[in-house]
């Protein structure tokens, strides 16, 4: 899984029925450089996963990418490739600890 | 599967409901050189693994799906805690370059 911060949601419409009454949301990635940093940013390339947990704007979560992301729906065959697996309440790195929700909107 | 060092742990506000009970770690992936990754990535752990430990992490999902159940999203899983690697330098051809 790798970390993501909430930008924003897509709408689909129309949308093909697999996907249909699912929530997609756009997430940015984070480099360990900016979750050092505690800055707010992120700085990956910009994906859209689906998300169960109900995840806000600027909220962190941890995404699962590839074909276990469609096991949620399983033994439903969706094309799925992301999925907001966590959302995330704290990191904790040596004595430096981080809350998912101390990003910038 | 790719070696990588635990940086420490993750404390999840809200998870997929298969992964209740679980260990989650934030590790960085470690290259041959000695490097790290760019991006963090966040793993299920049942090993153990301790803080600034090295591990190896598999990339697929089959033995999350086992222990956890087909509806589970967990892909990276430590699959063991690393010795130590051996990694030899690069052969001299005998030539000058």
């Amino acid at each position: 899984m790798r970390l993501g911060i909430v930008r924003g949601h897509v709408v689909l419409n129309p949308a093909i029925p697999e996907l249909t009454g699912k929530t997609l949301v756009v997430l940015e990635p984070v480099t360990m450089a900016n979750l050092k940093a505690k800055n707010g940013l992120a700085g990956g390339k910009s994906l859209v996963a689906v998300d169960g947990l109900g995840a806000a704007k600027g909220q962190m979560v941890a995404f699962t990418e590839g074909r276990e992301a469609a096991n949620p729906f399983w033994p439903k065959q969706v094309p799925v490739d992301a999925y907001c697996t966590l959302i995330i309440d704290t990191i904790t790195t040596g004595n430096n600890q981080q809350q998912g929700s101390e990003v910038k909107q | 599967m790719f070696l990588a060092r635990i940086d420490g742990t993750v404390v999840p506000a809200a998870k997929h409901d298969s992964l209740e009970g679980c260990r989650f770690l934030i590790a960085q992936r470690l290259e041959a050189d000695g490097s790290y990754g760019a991006e963090p990535v966040i793993v299920v752990d049942w090993m153990g693994a301790g803080q600034g430990q090295t591990v190896m992490i598999s990339n697929d999902g089959d033995i999350a799906r086992e222990r956890y159940g087909n509806t589970t999203p967990a892909r990276m899983v430590v699959a063991g805690l690393v010795d130590h690697v051996h990694i030899p330098q690069p052969r001299s051809t005998g030539r000058a370059a």
